[in-house]
């Protein structure tokens, strides 16, 4: 399979941490939170997991070639970001629009809407309406 | 020895309340100069055997306790509390079972604990934890004349997260509920 790229961390790239809060409208409802930093773009970049209680739950990096879940010192590969995140969260995280909203753009995708009204204070909450199960996503940004 | 003055803290000091500083320094990677440093502060109590709170106030208010079964942490942020058992959470808090932990016994059981070479101003004792999967590499518990003063914790990733304690005070007696926690009207709790 592909092998990993080189780490990204340039110096250009903005980073953004925060703590995220994901609901799964599943019955019994599925949860996921944890701390988080993500720089790069959609295209290119990286997500580090951090649990409430501090231990690290992995790093994830992608390109358009593929997608790597760094775990102590096991890397696992993955088609892409959706297919990953689902893996780690239970259900694909919107790194398309995301990477827009953190810069307070509205943008509606793959069934996702915003409410990016308290962008200013660091607050972002997004809905996935279709396809079922629904999808609640809480952002605190630091 | 630092030892010594583990073993005389968990056995004498049945309980404490102390404010704290938590420097967390994550590992370079490649194209990295200067490593990433986030610090955090609050209050920290705990309660022989099996209780403790840690009150997160900066840089944002997170409230984290253990009531002797389960353990919840609140974030007002997301509204959200966690629940998760106590026991299971135990070893991804380290802090939590160095000072809370009844005696030195109860240590041994999931640390090999030896004496490491005096730094900083304190006396610290090596904790290495048994478990091999766990994630956490190595703790280090430093003293200042007998009094507990700072953990230095360094997980899988490389990720070290130190604590120092201010002044603890050990004589104040806390309530009888002051390790319960009753999650706000509106927020989700969730269990894990």
């Amino acid at each position: 399979c592909a092998t990993p790229p080189p780490p990204l961390g340039g110096p250009s790239d903005h980073r953004w941490s925060g703590r995220l809060a994901l609901q799964i409208e599943t019955d019994p409802p599925q949860h996921f939170s944890a701390a988080f930093e993500l720089s790069g773009q959609a295209s290119a970049g990286e997500l580090r997991l951090i649990s409430p209680l501090g231990q690290v739950l992995g790093t994830a990096r992608w390109t358009p070639q593929g997608a790597w879940l760094q775990r102590g010192r096991e890397e696992l590969p993955y088609a892409d970001m959706d297919e990953l995140t689902t893996a780690v969260t239970g259900t694909a995280l919107p790194l398309e629009p995301l990477f827009q909203w953190l810069r307070g753009e509205p943008a509606a995708l793959g069934g996702w809407q915003a409410d990016l009204s308290r962008h200013a204070d660091g607050r972002l909450q997004a809905r996935r309406l279709q396809p079922e199960p629904a999808v609640q996503l809480r952002l605190v940004l630091h | 020895d630092a030892l010594g003055e583990l073993q005389a803290f968990l056995k004498n000091v049945r309980q404490g309340k102390a404010t704290f500083t938590q420097t967390v320094t994550s590992p370079l990677r490649q194209g990295e100069t200067a490593p990433r440093v986030q610090t955090s502060s609050g209050v920290f109590e705990f309660q022989r055997p099996d209780r403790f709170r840690f009150q997160y106030s900066r840089p944002f208010e997170q409230t984290i306790v253990a009531d002797g079964q389960t353990l919840w942490l609140y974030d007002p942020d997301l509204q959200q509390v966690t629940i998760r058992p106590q026991a299971e959470a135990l070893a991804q808090t380290p802090a939590a079972l160095i000072a809370s932990a009844a005696d030195v016994r109860a240590l041994q059981d999931t640390f090999e604990l030896s004496n490491a070479p005096d730094a900083d101003g304190l006396r610290w004792v090596q904790a290495l934890p048994k478990a091999k999967d766990g994630q956490i590499q190595s703790i280090r518990i430093g003293f200042q004349q007998g009094r507990l003063a700072a953990l230095d914790i360094l997980d899988s990733f490389g990720q070290r997260s130190q604590i120092r304690f201010g002044p603890m005070d050990t004589q104040t007696a806390f309530g009888p509920g002051h390790f319960r926690f009753q999650p706000p009207p509106g927020a989700d709790v969730i269990r894990q």
